[in-house]
């Protein structure tokens, strides 16, 4: 694969950008915040000015922005993606947004004939840093096969799931139920502390039955700890709950389950939680005793 | 002094071994053999099989593979005592009952059987288990009866009502109470079995209809610690591990409290399967993909394929998850912990029961998300 370029350099992309680096990729990197640049440069990269001369110089770029406010910004403002975008240039978009917003690039792209893959991951911080995430692309099949050598370093499966939008609502159901899961899980722990159990022997418990998984595994003796070093940021979980409770609106699917999970993360974020990984909602659960 | 340890591989063989644990080597073949002597009393018609391995070089536990694990809240360096129990009873042969009592008897044990319903004994009679017409004559003619009951009513009716095991308990006799119920409901059971001298066990478990069957349920008891140590080779039959978790109601705590989180995670896991479907996605491929991930869990890949063709073979009664889950809301209410993901949840389990799903699996709750749900007469 030639040259690819690299947007966005927060706590998945500069892991993302670093694994490329080290299988030989040679990338070109821009971020908002230039000096987030540095450390990729010293492994080797190259920095782009702005979104438009990353585009200019790569024949493939990849985006991985925090939210759609930014993924569109990247896009279509001054310096931005479309004004270098052309026939034979393909954008490949791994951040999390909503389908309509991921519709919008996609038909700015194909306007100025130039090729576009949404491609969301599933995974955080750790598996980004491993190249084990999970990455669920829709769009182009041509470019998603022509982006596989870097899928292929950024995770351990690729799914494609077919047209535009199908790769936004994938991720967001999935993260739907990991918010949701997050939030039973908190409630559990709480439970057991104040009904009088050892918290790490309900951990126990649950690793060895059938509800057993790697998120309660890692996330669990940290709660218990109070502690939440953000691999996932709150802000991003609720951001996306938010946005597969639109989705569940606009199709009119009941999820009261998820509503109220919903909740609990705006609450959190009120509380001003919102940069502490997500499983710091766990707070919100503690903090109801005898609070106003 | 030597350990009886009860080793279980993964395939379905059972066999029991004996470790020296703490003697020197000179007496660790006497100490064999007296332990193979109360094994063999204990299970009289299995033929024993050890490893023709010199004791005297065992380290304490590192020797034998041992899958069996065993927690405790508190210290256990207790011996197991000299009388293991020789005859166990069992009441109540539900989806549980049933093969976790067809274990023992494979396992080589002396059962007594009861169920409310006779014809749900025949299994069990034609594997050897004897029968008695009640709870209080089954208690009276065993050393330790286990009950697996359907809810706090029948765990109590079968406990404390007429003919109850209470009546045929004396000092020297045990009740473990594996049913799922509330922690007063076990307290009242408990005192109940203890005015009679005898020692009372409460033991639910984690584990549904397969994990009954394949002997890998997962023990959560309180309870008498002595009683505790002198069922664990009956738990380890039936069971994969046991945790000892201290007073009555510890164990009632913690079983509500993961199946809380279970029926909030099948809920929400139900919202994903149905939003999934009406945005024009592949639900398989849904299950497909969180199989890949950090939330992957046996649950979801066992469920997820039977649910996106909306059938739900019952494993885990639906009306027994819902139960829990109100039991659950009421040990949170109890201790004033607000759980509104659990409350949510459990408002969808009453909608499903509403619409006739009781003893469809609890998968069934997705039927509840439904505009069009699939109901029972």
């Amino acid at each position: 694969m030639e040259e690819i370029g690299f947007l966005g350099l927060g706590i998945m992309g500069k892991a993302m950008s670093m694994n490329l680096l080290r299988h030989g990729f040679k990338v070109t990197v821009w971020n908002r915040t230039l000096s987030r640049c540095d450390d990729l440069v010293k492994h080797g990269a190259t920095i782009g000015e702005t979104p438009a001369a990353v585009i200019k110089k790569c024949k493939y770029t990849i985006a991985m922005l925090s939210d759609p406010a930014a993924a569109l910004s990247v896009v279509f403002d001054q310096h931005g993606v479309l004004e270098q975008i052309c026939s034979g240039k393909g954008y490949i978009d791994m951040s999390t947004v909503d389908a309509e917003t991921s519709s919008k690039i996609s038909e700015a792209i194909a306007a100025k004939g130039g090729h576009f893959l949404e491609a969301p991951v599933s995974g955080s911080k750790k598996p980004a840093e491993d190249g084990q995430l999970v990455i669920l692309a829709a769009g182009e099949k041509a470019l998603y096969e022509a982006a596989l050598p870097a899928f292929d370093v950024l995770g351990k499966k690729s799914f494609f799931l077919g047209h535009v939008g199908n790769g936004a609502k994938m991720k967001l159901v999935v993260n739907m139920i990991m918010g949701s899961m997050m939030n039973a899980f908190s409630e559990g722990l709480m439970l057991a502390d104040k009904s009088g159990l050892n918290p790490q022997t309900l951990l126990d418990v649950l690793d060895l039955g059938a509800i057993a998984n790697p998120m309660f595994k890692m996330k669990g003796p940290s709660m218990i700890q109070s502690s939440y070093p953000p691999a996932f940021p709150l802000k991003h979980q609720q951001k996306d709950m938010r946005l597969a409770l639109a989705l569940g609106d606009e199709n009119s699917v009941p999820m009261p389950v998820a509503a109220a999970a919903n909740e609990a993360f705006k609450k959190a974020r009120s509380m001003g939680l919102g940069d502490l990984d997500f499983s710091a909602v766990h707070e919100t659960v503690k903090s109801s005793k005898g609070s106003s | 002094m030597a350990k009886i340890l009860m080793v279980k591989p993964s395939c379905t063989n059972h066999y029991y071994l004996t470790t020296a644990a703490i003697l020197s080597p000179p007496k660790a073949a006497l100490s064999l053999s007296k332990s193979m002597a109360a094994c063999s009393s204990f299970c009289p018609q299995r033929p024993l099989q050890f490893r023709r391995k010199p004791i005297s070089s065992l380290p304490i536990k590192t020797q034998f593979s041992v899958q069996v694990k065993a927690f405790s809240s508190q210290e256990s360096s207790a011996p197991p005592k000299d009388e293991i129990p020789a005859r166990v009873g069992f009441l109540g042969l539900g989806i549980m009952g049933s093969p976790m009592a067809q274990n023992l008897i494979k396992a080589g044990c002396d059962v007594t059987v009861w169920n409310r319903t006779k014809s749900k004994c025949d299994t069990l009679i034609s594997l050897g288990a004897k029968y008695k017409s009640s709870p209080e004559e089954v208690a009276a003619s065993c050393d330790v009866t286990f009950a697996m009951l359907a809810d706090p009513k029948s765990a109590v009716d079968v406990a404390c009502g007429k003919h109850g095991a209470a009546s045929g308990m004396s000092p020297g006799k045990g009740y473990v109470d594996v049913s799922t119920v509330d922690g007063e409901t076990s307290k009242l059971i408990s005192a109940h079995i203890k005015s009679t001298g005898a020692l009372f066990l409460e033991a639910p478990v984690s584990g549904s209809k397969k994990p009954a069957e394949d002997g890998q349920l997962i023990f959560l008891t309180a309870g008498d610690k002595s009683l505790y140590e002198t069922s664990a080779p009956l738990l380890d039959i039936m069971g994969k591990s046991r945790f000892y978790l201290g007073d009555v109601g510890n164990g009632a705590a913690m079983k509500l409290v993961v199946n809380m989180i279970m029926g909030s995670m099948m809920a929400s896991f139900s919202e994903g399967l149905l939003l999934s479907e009406k945005v024009g996605l592949d639900p398989k491929v849904l299950v497909e993909v969180i199989s890949q991930g950090a939330i992957s869990a046996p649950m979801y890949s066992v469920k997820g394929p039977s649910m996106v063709q909306s059938l739900y073979p019952t494993a885990f009664p639906l009306k027994h998850q819902q139960k829990d889950l109100r039991l659950a809301l009421g040990l949170a209410e109890s201790v004033s912990q607000p759980t509104p993901i659990a409350a949510a949840a459990n408002e969808l389990y009453k909608v499903a029961k509403a619409h006739g799903l009781s003893d469809d699996d609890f998968s069934a709750v997705i039927e509840a998300l439904k505009v069009k749900l699939q109901e029972r007469p």
